[in-house]
């Protein structure tokens, strides 16, 4: 029986940089595509605004709305996924990075995903496995100016169970 | 199943056996674990402690697995608070996996107390010490003391 929750994903990780370098590493193409699997972002980043993710071939994986904006610190987006077909039904989820200073020359970066309206648990796994990475090349794109290049993992185990249920 | 759980996992551009060495080397520990350091022969059985610059032990234990480069398995106990050291022992592990041209690093931390003090504890502090070891290994300069 599947089990539902509203449990929130947080990774913190603490990078060689300053606020308004984190910022543009995670507001501008030039740089997401260095660690995001080669995505590019796209806003105009005011609050009731549209952000998107897109991937090298023009596709839009990930769409959603700017909650709150306030540079170079705070940022919080509905997060809806496009890139999967059996995910597009899913209500949103919420994403927000916070970038705070943490001593000289250091930032801790917080990215946390909530889920405000319940979702099948085994659904949790696809961002647990993903944002470790994503976020791990964040911080070396920042700390080495290098490329980070990793394919992007692929459905866990837990989420292709999830969609052979859906198939039934 | 553990009561609290910290997982945590990074990517680093390494090698396991480059890993390993930072996870087991005292005086490479000093200079990432803002320093603290471990003192322990690494093999299954043997006595673990963690110690501050002073030399005064912050936790110790004994390693239940060792598997080098890849698997390393502590069991842990907080010997500095009172509150936290009543909990008893917690387990630690290290997963470490070549994964293409990285090194993926699973650090497990568990406790069979619900809501454990340590458990809150470490979720605060692994962060930023593998945040350092990952700086560590891939430009030679670990993260400056906050």
């Amino acid at each position: 029986m599947a089990r539902l929750t509203t449990e929130s994903t947080i990774y913190v990780t603490y990078i060689a940089t300053t606020p308004e370098k984190c910022w543009e590493a995670i507001t501008t193409s030039a740089f997401t595509k260095l660690y995001f699997f080669g995505r590019t972002v796209e806003s105009d980043w005011n609050v009731g605004g549209e952000i998107a993710y897109r991937s090298t071939d023009g596709n839009t994986d990930v769409q959603g709305k700017i909650l709150e904006c306030d540079p170079p610190h705070f940022l919080r987006f509905t997060w809806h996924v496009e890139m999967i077909p059996e995910l597009s039904h899913l209500p949103d989820s919420i994403v927000s990075y916070r970038i705070e200073r943490a001593g000289e020359g250091v930032v801790r970066f917080t990215m946390i995903e909530e889920h405000p309206a319940p979702l099948d648990e085994r659904l949790l796994e696809g961002g647990r496995s993903g944002w470790p990475l994503i976020l791990s090349g964040l911080k070396s794109v920042l700390e080495t100016g290098k490329m980070f290049k990793a394919d992007p993992p692929g459905p866990p185990p837990a989420m292709l169970e999830y969609f052979k249920e859906l198939r039934k | 199943m553990s009561k609290s759980k910290f997982l945590y996992v990074t990517y680093i551009r390494t090698t396991a056996e480059k890993v390993w060495d930072a996870l087991t080397n005292k005086e490479l520990m000093k200079t990432y674990w803002f320093n603290m350091h471990q003192e322990s022969n690494w093999t299954a059985g043997s006595s673990w402690e963690m110690k501050d610059s002073k030399g005064e032990v912050w936790d110790s234990g004994k390693i239940l697995e060792s598997q080098p480069p890849h698997k390393l398995v502590i069991s842990w106990q907080h010997q500095h608070h009172e509150v936290t050291r009543a909990e008893g022992f917690s387990r630690m592990t290290y997963l470490i996996e070549t994964a293409g041209p990285m090194v993926k690093l699973t650090v497990a931390h568990e406790s069979d107390v619900e809501n454990s003090d340590l458990i809150a504890k470490v979720s605060g502090g692994w962060p930023m010490v593998l945040s350092s070891l990952k700086s560590l290994l891939e430009t030679g300069e670990a993260l400056p003391r906050a």
